[in-house]
């Protein structure tokens, strides 16, 4: 089976540094494409959770601007005038594998390859492909995150996971540590930046002479690698320089350094909010422009407060209305809520951090209990300023391919895609109860 | 790739001897005599392969570089799993972007460890000054060769020497090291393996490198190092002699754990999520005990060359006292392991808190996945994944089902169902009389549990039966030959009758793992790689 040649952001960033780390000026606020009107930038941010929902108590009863919210839905209700509700489409491939079968359609717009040592993506994920159109000039191209678990799902190609973070005091270092600088504090340059700089221009000629000695996919894995070191590099080169002057920008409170667990479970809610609250502050910050947050994988059999068994097992297990796999939704749903609260909260000219960006938050089936791929959960929040509707539920009337609605998503970003898929599931319209007129 | 997607990998040795009859693979000798031993069938070269580091051979690699007694960085790249190794999938995944930043961090983490504990006494040269180079060349040319397991060319030994004289210019001596320390803990040659052969076998550096890790789970020290620069190791015979040296070195030990660790995921057991609230003995310490019991045990077995096959079977172990109150025996030391005779009704490792938590739900046992652990890992037979669209859910526990057994009965009437179910379920209710954290029991909810069944032709009574029916199972030489293979190379074996050959001198060795390690590590396949 040939493997169809990769969108990664390698060959963007290569074209902009010409393969050399170089001192560029933030030109942020620069006639970009990806800009909102009043010059903000345009932010993705994917909310996924795993083992789906019910679909019959998700979607909602009436469609259109006066859709009234589904039970599943409630905890949203405070955000229903910039939430969309997407019901009806279906991930098109084979469900050869539960659970990743469906991730991989809806993330990458393909399905799974069945190569020898195992299954694997075919293409990157979603969150690469914007990255790689509006991550280019951030700190971080893109950040993962996960809560309760690090396998956010994330590649930059087959074989190549981008785990999360999933601790949130490390990500408050790494993001708002030693080397911020809060614009209205100013503060002197890290001077270890320097160091760490040439330290890695080491790495990267060991890099450089050892890939040449490889076969193809070592040298994939270890371009990979050099991307990563690269990213690096240029971070610290863009923290020598001044930040962006942001007015909504400044360094939040730190998380507490332990969030323990509490007889033997997961505070899922302490940990999510932590992590947006940090997301909001990174987006304000333009540290990066695109989020995978990942509330628990695809799969993931976590125990959730109050839960007689774990997330999966219960969507297969729990018998009669499933009434602990509801509140499981709920419970996401509030996390969710969360979000969109702090991303609201932040002013931003024009109008807030949430309507510059588009929030999709999505699962890897429908019903947990029989693995479906119809009726794909899909909720789309904030419209990415005015490119998306907000304030809908639109509906397939026939189970329409989700990668419609992906590709109108790519486009919102200004991607010049003609297709999403490949093969079977190539799709070259988006979802036109999607786009705004 | 991440473990959840490879979870179901089609292992090399298809399903055939299941459900065919073939009673026929009798071939199991014990305590026969030596039987001549074939000849190593012509070695067909694996892949020439980059393996990055596993977490734990990341800090076996870093204390030898900087000395033990530091921290190590509490968070790096997490390991997949691939053919059910992490060492496997380390030659699969590419490094994650958020990977390099955590290697950048732990590089700094490391060296300012070993700057605050002193230099002295431990650079084998400390330069007093940025000028004096030549004493910092003589130092990073030993702590090179230690990191990056070989020696390092003059244009790599520069870059070194020039990073540490200009930061040490800029700053002071002490300065230096912690940025040159930082560029060793970071450079790809001590990240990954680098195991590329030249003229089609690992030069004599890779070679120790392979072997280090596959016997002590360390990289090389010194003295390997120092037998592979000086030509010792060019010669059968000379790695040979080496490879006796170290099968006969106390820290056999710890290759054997490590080994151990990985196949059976005992990783799993620092987060064991049961509830407390149904398992009294469940604590944040049980899952390490139950490691430690089960590490313990293995090496033994091997180190103390018996039937490496007792893993199944032996009546011996060794626990805490934590281990002893939920197995119900007396705790043979106040204060960590001692070695006890297990109660009648426990057995190997298929009677260990470890396995039996491991292969459980966090509320209750699971006989599917038991059974599969056993099909997969200890027997190598592939178990296709379930169909996507059937309802899986099992009926609650009631007056007319109240063992896991009666419950499972629709699995193993529905066609849809059974097909794979009855590869494991059988299997795994053989285990129902230990819970979900491995604690005896004979009745569940009211009722009598029945652990009798059939193991691809060998009927059982018990968990006892069981487990000698898999010590006894035709598969079972080639798997764990083919397991050790996997691990140590990073893939599977090129050519199956490598593990055929393999299997059969385990097999004539009456199953001394010490001789399936000599027989692996001394063989032209093991050294064999194609080029890149």
């Amino acid at each position: 089976m040939t493997r169809r040649p990769l969108v990664t952001r390698r060959g963007v960033l290569r074209g902009l540094l010409g393969g050399t780390a170089v001192g560029l000026t933030l030109p942020w606020l620069e006639a970009h494409a990806s800009t909102c009107g009043s010059g903000f930038p345009r932010r993705f941010a994917l909310f996924f959770w795993g083992n789906g929902n019910l679909p019959d108590r998700w979607t909602p009863a009436t469609e259109g601007p006066d859709y009234e919210l589904s039970e599943q839905l409630q905890p949203l209700a405070r955000h229903r005038a910039k939430l969309t509700v997407c019901t009806g489409l279906e991930a098109k491939v084979p469900n050869v594998s539960p659970h990743w079968s469906g991730a991989v359609a809806l993330l990458t717009g393909q399905d799974l390859d069945g190569a020898d040592e195992g299954w694997s993506v075919r293409a990157p994920t979603i969150d690469h492909v914007i990255a790689a159109e509006i991550g280019t000039t951030t700190l971080y191209p893109s950040l993962q995150i996960g809560v309760a678990d690090d396998q956010t799902f994330s590649y930059t190609g087959p074989n190549q996971p981008s785990y999360g973070e999933t601790d949130p005091y490390a990500l408050y270092e790494r993001l708002f540590g030693s080397t911020f600088r809060d614009p209205d504090e100013g503060g002197a340059v890290d001077p270890s930046l320097g160091f760490r700089r040439s330290v890695l221009d080491a790495v990267l000629g060991d890099l450089g002479r050892l890939e040449s000695r490889l076969g193809a996919e070592d040298r994939a894995r270890l371009e990979a690698h050099t991307d990563g070191v690269r990213d690096l590099e240029q971070r610290l080169a863009r923290l020598q320089e001044d930040p962006p002057d942001l007015a909504a920008c400044s360094r939040p409170d730190a998380p507490p350094r332990e969030i323990p667990d509490i007889d033997g479970r997961i505070q899922l809610s302490a940990r999510c909010r932590a992590m947006s609250d940090l997301v909001a502050m990174a987006l304000a910050c333009d540290q990066t422009r695109v989020i995978n947050l990942s509330h628990h994988k695809a799969l993931s059999n976590v125990l959730f407060p109050n839960a007689t068994d774990g997330h999966h097992n219960l969507t297969h297990n729990e018998g009669g209305e499933q009434p602990e796999v509801h509140d499981a939704t709920l419970a996401v749903m509030d996390e969710l809520a969360y979000l969109l609260d702090v991303l609201d909260a932040v002013d931003e000219g024009d109008g807030t951090l949430l309507d510059h960006s588009l929030v999709m938050a999505c699962s890897e089936i429908s019903e947990g209990r029989t693995h479906r791929l119809d009726e794909m959960p899909l909720l789309l929040a904030g419209g990415a300023c005015g490119k998306l509707v907000v304030g809908s539920h639109v509906r397939s009337q026939g189970n329409e391919n989700v990668n419609h609605a992906v590709l109108s998503i790519l486009r919102a970003f200004d991607l010049s895609l003609a297709t999403w898929g490949a093969d079977d599931t190539v799709v070259d319209t988006g979802f036109s109860p999607l786009e705004a007129g | 790739m991440d473990s959840a997607l490879r979870s179901l990998l089609p292992l090399a040795l298809a399903l055939a001897v299941v459900g065919c009859g073939d009673d026929s693979a009798s071939g199991e000798p014990t305590g026969a005599a030596p039987v001549e031993l074939a000849p190593e069938p012509a070695a067909t070269p694996g892949p020439a392969h980059l393996r990055r580091l596993t977490t734990a051979q990341y800090e076996a690699s870093a204390r030898f570089v900087l000395g033990d007694g530091l921290s190590m960085p509490s968070t790096l790249e997490p390991d997949g799993e691939a053919l059910g190794f992490a060492s496997a999938a380390a030659a699969i995944d590419a490094l994650s972007a958020l990977g390099v930043e955590r290697y950048e961090d732990a590089s700094y983490f490391l060296a300012d460890q070993r700057i605050a504990a002193g230099l002295d006494g431990w650079l084998p040269c400390v330069p007093a000054s940025a000028s004096d180079t030549s004493c910092a060349s003589e130092s990073l040319e030993v702590l090179g060769q230690r990191a990056w397991r070989r020696p390092l060319t003059s244009d790599e030994l520069a870059v070194l020497v020039g990073l540490w004289g200009d930061v040490a210019t800029a700053t002071d001596p002490d300065t230096g090291w912690r940025y040159t320390l930082a560029a060793l803990l970071q450079s790809p040659h001590f990240l990954y393996r680098v195991e590329l052969g030249e003229g089609g076998v690992l030069t004599a550096t890779e070679w120790a490198t392979r072997v280090s890790f596959l016997l002590f789970a360390a990289p090389p020290d010194d003295a390997l190092l120092a037998a592979a620069v000086a030509g010792e190791l060019d010669t059968a015979e000379g790695r040979a002699t080496k490879v006796d040296e170290m099968l006969a070195d106390g820290r056999l030990d710890a290759g054997i754990r490590a080994f151990v660790t990985e196949w059976f995921h005992l990783e799993k057991l620092d987060a064991l999520d049961k509830d407390p609230l149904l398992f009294p003995h469940a604590h944040p310490e049980l899952g390490p005990a139950a490691r430690e019991e089960t590490l313990q045990l293995a090496a033994w077995l091997g180190t103390s060359d018996r039937d490496w096959r007792e893993l199944l079977t032996s009546s011996v172990s060794f626990v805490d006292p934590r281990l002893a109150a939920l197995y119900e025996l007396q705790a043979p030391v106040l204060d960590g392991f001692g070695q006890v005779q297990l109660p009648d009704e426990r057995r190997g490792i298929l009677g260990h808190a470890s396995v039996l938590s491991v292969h459980s739900h966090s509320t209750r046992t699971s006989a599917t996945g038991r059974g599969l652990f056993v099909r997969t890992a200890l027997l190598c037979q592939a178990v296709p994944e379930p169909p996507a669209d059937v309802d899986t859910s099992l009926p609650e526990p009631d007056t007319t089902s109240p063992t896991l057994r009666d419950r499972l009965t629709t699995h193993l009437e529905d066609p849809t169902c059974s097909v794979c179910h009855l590869i494991t379920d059988p299997i795994g209710l053989g285990l129902e009389n230990y819970d979900a954290v491995g604690r005896w029991r004979e009745i569940e909810k009211g009722a009598n549990i029945d652990p009798s069944g059939e193991l691809d032709g060998s009927a059982f009574d018990d968990a006892i039966g069981l487990g000698e029916a898999i010590a006894e199972h035709p598969s079972l030489p080639p798997c764990w030959s083919e397991r050790w293979w996997v691990y140590a190379t990073g893939a599977p074996p090129a050519a199956y009758v490598t593990t055929d050959w393999l299997a059969e001198r385990f097999t004539g060795s009456e199953h001394r793992l010490r001789e399936l390690l000599r027989t692996m590590a001394t063989s032209e396949a093991f050294r064999a790689v194609e080029a890149p």
